[in-house]
């Protein structure tokens, strides 16, 4: 799976660079979210903005690195195109990630700036 | 922005440089030049064929494809005219509808049917012969499906703005076939010649989510969030079949789901490497949308069913939901915008599918969802077998919908405690009117869901209704009584009058004018004309002409050889045993023994003819058949008998069969016994093409007689309320009626003693065990006597030519009533609260 990873100040912003993320890629998915918390990150913004399709697997990679972050850190998720958001309405996932247009949002809100609230 | 707001970041639409106007060429209009010049183009740019090579299928194709052109032009227009209306939207939910064929439909909808003939004969051709080339789309079993189809065609004739969705199935309802006397069922493969009638729309296909778990999580605010996690996912894919309403100023559309793997499907085939598991998941995807199920086989339980249930309530709710967010952003508009009616409790799942996309993904309070799901849906009882009444097991439903078992149980829990209310400390109650059946294995009632989630619950019939609130629901009446409605079926004149019986429609014509066949109450007119003897004599000329036609049909598909002067008597219906197909053949039985055993001829020569198919795993009704058949050749090979009675079973009953057979019928059998049948409307079909009826006080036959007068129609037999004491009382006892009356005797004992199956002992020995018995619900014998007398009537007054045609001509004069124009606008006007956009 390609993914790309780049740090602005203490924010890490990845970005599923697939079409689709679905059970054949999933598991690549998860494992590299999981990796870079174990590897410090604390603040994580998900860039979806290549991504047309999410299937549950990939829901699921999402609430493990959630869980993982448990309540030291943070994960916001920018980007997010129609059907993608229509899989996390369905699933009531936009109550648990906070959701933002763009990068700048979502980056804003995870340094702390209190003006921005999740856009859902 | 708000909860429930979020901004989508969507793709930029690639404009098409340019502007595309609409395109008026001289090949979309309506003379025979310009439809010859259009299926020639058809014959070379869409099927690729030079005139050499053309047969009649590339004619049918291009004809069709023609067809479609002008439909879709006008579809087009018909949908900017209500969007620019703001007009609201009927969605009928239905997982039948029983079309048959729809291009010489469409030529009559759309008034060009002289025109096609001239242009399929420019090309060679003759259009009869080209339109025969098409298959039935029978996507239904029988009346349900076909009312569907009817209530369409009136939709689009009155302009409104109504739609029908349904499945997409690859087969239909089975082909029949007749092997010895023994149904055999064969695929129906409508779908491989269907691309002409259709437009497959995957742009707006919608993804589909089953099985999965509940992971019970805390949201933002530390409120209860039950999560819907590790769903699979298929797609439904929409065709849409347009359909036009009379004069082609409005069409409509049916809109159909294909279910198809998702749309990572390639992706992953090349990903995984592992093309066969991956194949084997598109193939599983694709039974969704593969089979229709027959009725009256035992469904509970069948995953797949529940399985398709669903795909057509969530592919349905979310065209619905996308064309009212088009235009609307608040959702408590919803009602004002989109009625939604359940025909049947087949899509009730949409009250719990409703109540998701409201409180899930448009984060609405419970209170406000609830409000918005009530005024929207309402839901059309079609039966009153308690069997037949939908339940699905709480332990299938939460592995497949588990999200949705939550809001079930949500909406019981509620539901409950205001009858607590309503009613403390009356438990009982409480347990009958549960959305939850208790017992070992928990079942879902459908039918408590699609009325606790409707606004409104409508019966078919007046009598269907009177039971339904008194009888078969009588606690949800009490509960709220205004709910409940009646809306007696109806069948479109365009159908089973103009395209069925056009030489009647042109006799009709003649006699009072145009009009009628989008005003049936018109046909009033020709009551005068009953007592013409000259109109009677054309009257029963056209009668001729239609069993002349029926008879080649049953020599070609039955080798039965049959008199067109001879009183066609017609059972054609699905084969049940509430419908009573048996006890026609023990009065046909009596009838034969009485001529050959005792020389009491008949005073006219008749040919009984049978149609219909058995549900495949119905063993009771597959028996039917076979005596049926067995009988048949009994007396048909009989030369005492054959010249005056004949028995003819037409095999493969379809809509295309039904419109060779009941304008050619002369008596019509509805004798199912009384409280059973919801409706009918083959009734009406029949009594439309002028054939009288031979029927129980039952279903829309009770309002038939008060239409046509008692004088018109052949009344018999216990009527619901005897029915229903007799079995309360359990004093049905059907050997004192087999002591009692002689001619039961002789029937009972001639079928035991083999003589409809000499060389097969026994074959036939569950007759007399069944009819004998006190556990017969369907109380044939009851009836016998009474029936058989009514039919010795009927045969008598035959007889009398013009006091016959009389009785016919008032039958088709008095079903205005009837035509489902009527019912469209009662449902329209007391249900779904819907306008007229005509053209302008």
């Amino acid at each position: 799976m390609r993914i790309e990873a780049e740090k602005t100040g203490d924010i890490l912003i990845v970005t599923p660079m697939e079409k689709s993320i679905d059970a054949s890629i999933s598991a690549d998915f998860k494992a590299r979210m999981l990796e870079e918390i174990e590897n410090g990150a604390r603040r994580i913004v998900l860039d979806l903005s290549h991504v047309d399709f999410l299937d549950s697997s990939a829901l699921g990679a999402m609430v493990s690195a959630l869980k993982a972050l448990g309540g030291v850190g943070s994960l916001a998720i920018c980007g997010i195109r129609e059907p993608v958001v229509n899989v996390f309405k369905l699933t009531r996932l936009d109550r648990v990630f906070r959701l933002y247009e763009g990068r700048s949002s979502a980056c804003s809100v995870l340094s702390g700036n209190p003006g921005e609230e999740p856009e859902y | 922005m708000g909860k429930g707001g979020w901004t989508v970041a969507k793709k930029t639409a690639k404009k098409t440089p340019g502007r595309i106007d609409t395109p008026e060429p001289a090949f979309l209009e309506n003379t025979p030049e310009a439809l010859a010049a259009s299926m020639r183009g058809h014959l070379r740019y869409t099927l690729g064929k030079s005139p050499d090579q053309v047969v009649t299928r590339d004619l049918y194709m291009a004809l069709a494809f023609s067809v479609r052109d002008r439909l879709l032009d006008r579809q087009l227009e018909t949908m900017e005219r209500y969007r620019k209306a703001g007009a609201k939207r009927l969605y009928y939910l239905s997982m039948e509808f029983l079309m048959g064929r729809l291009l010489g439909n469409n030529l009559h909808g759309l008034r060009i049917w002289d025109q096609a003939r001239e242009a399929v004969e420019s090309l060679g051709g003759g259009l009869e012969e080209t339109l025969e080339y098409e298959r039935d789309a029978g996507l239904g079993n029988g009346g349900l499906g076909r009312l569907a189809a009817c209530f369409l065609d009136s939709m689009a004739a009155l302009d409104l703005p109504g739609f029908g969705y349904g499945i997409h199935y690859d087969y239909g309802l089975f082909k029949q076939e007749i092997n010895n006397g023994f149904q055999r069922e064969k695929p129906d493969t409508w779908v491989e010649e269907a691309a002409p009638l259709q437009m497959e729309r995957m742009d707006l296909a919608h993804i589909v989510p089953l099985y999965g778990r509940i992971e019970h999580a805390q949201d933002f605010w530390g409120q209860y969030n039950p999560m819907w996690m590790d769903w699979q996912v298929v797609i439904g894919v929409p065709y849409d079949i347009p359909v036009p309403g009379y004069g082609g100023n409005t069409v409509n559309y049916l809109r159909l789901y294909k279910a198809r793997p998702s749309q990572d499907f390639d992706i992953r085939i090349f990903n995984q490497g592992d093309y066969f598991a991956a194949v084997e998941g598109k193939i599983e995807s694709e039974k969704i949308s593969k089979i229709l199920y027959p009725s009256d086989t035992f469904q509970s339980g069948r995953e797949l069913r529940l399985i398709q249930e669903y795909f057509l309530v969530s592919c349905a709710l979310k065209d619905i939901i996308r064309q009212f967010s088009a235009a609307h952003e608040n959702f408590t508009l919803l009602p004002d915008k989109a009625a939604i009616q359940l025909n049947d409790t087949h899509p009730s799942l949409s009250v719990a599918e409703l109540m998701r996309i409201l409180v899930d993904e448009q984060w609405l309070t419970w209170e406000t969802a609830w409000d918005i799901t009530t005024r929207t849906i309402a839901y059309t009882n079609h039966t009153l077998l308690p069997e037949a009444l939908e339940k699905w097991s709480v332990s299938l439903l939460e592995k497949v919908l588990p999200r949705h078992l939550q809001i079930i149980h949500e909406i019981n829990q509620r539901f409950l405690n205001h009858l607590g209310e309503l009613w403390p400390g009356d438990e009982d109650r409480a347990r009958r009117m549960s959305l939850i059946e208790e017992g070992e294995d928990k079942k879902v009632r459908m039918a408590h869901l699609a009325m606790v989630g409707s606004h409104s619950v409508n019966g078919v019939s007046a009598l269907h209704t009177e039971l339904v609130k008194h009888t078969l629901v009588p606690d949800f009446y009490e509960l709220s009584p205004g709910k409940f409605n009646n809306k007696t079926n109806g069948i479109t004149p365009r159908r089973w009058l103009l395209a069925a019986n056009p030489d009647l429609n042109d006799l009709l014509e003649e006699a009072i004018g145009p009009g009628f066949i989008t005003d049936l109450n018109l046909l009033r007119k020709i009551e005068p004309l009953a007592d013409d003897p000259a109109f009677c004599e054309k009257f029963l000329a056209v009668k001729k002409k239609n069993k002349e036609g029926l008879a080649r049909v049953l020599f070609d598909s039955a080798l039965v050889r049959v008199d067109p002067d001879s009183l066609f008597d017609i059972q054609a219906k699905r084969i049940h045993e509430y419908k009573r197909q048996l006890l026609n053949v023990l009065a046909i039985v009596d009838e034969y023994l009485a001529l050959v055993d005792e020389g009491m001829e008949p005073p006219v020569s008749k040919t009984y003819v049978f149609a219909g198919k058995a549900a495949p795993g119905y063993r009771t009704a597959k028996n039917i058949i076979k005596l049926i058949h067995c009988v048949a050749d009994v007396v048909n090979r009989d030369r005492k008998a054959r010249d005056l009675i004949r028995v003819c079973f037409a095999p493969d009953y379809r809509v295309t069969l039904a419109e060779a057979m009941i304008p050619a019928a002369d008596l019509s059998e509805q004798i199912s016994t009384a409280g059973f049948e919801a409706s009918g409307t083959g009734n009406m079909k029949f009594a439309l093409n002028g054939a009288v009826t031979i029927g129980t006080l039952d279903g829309a036959n009770i309002e038939i007689k008060d239409e046509v007068g008692e004088e018109n129609i052949y009344i018999f037999g216990l009527l619901e309320k005897d029915i229903a004491r007799i079995t309360a009382e359990g004093t049905y006892r059907p050997f004192e009626i087999y002591r009692g009356h002689a001619g039961v005797r002789r029937v009972l004992n001639a079928i035991r003693d083999n003589r409809f199956c000499p060389d097969d002992p026994g074959l036939f020995a569950w007759v007399d065990r069944y009819l004998l018995s006190p556990q017969d619900r369907y109380m044939h014998l009851a009836d016998f006597p009474d029936y058989t007398e009514t039919r010795a009537r009927a045969g008598q007054d035959y007889e009398n030519r013009t006091g016959w045609a009389k009785k016919a001509i008032l039958n088709t004069a008095r079903m205005g009533y009837f035509s489902s124009d009527r019912t469209v606008r009662e449902y329209s006007e007391e249900i779904w609260g819907l306008k007229p956009v005509p053209k302008p």
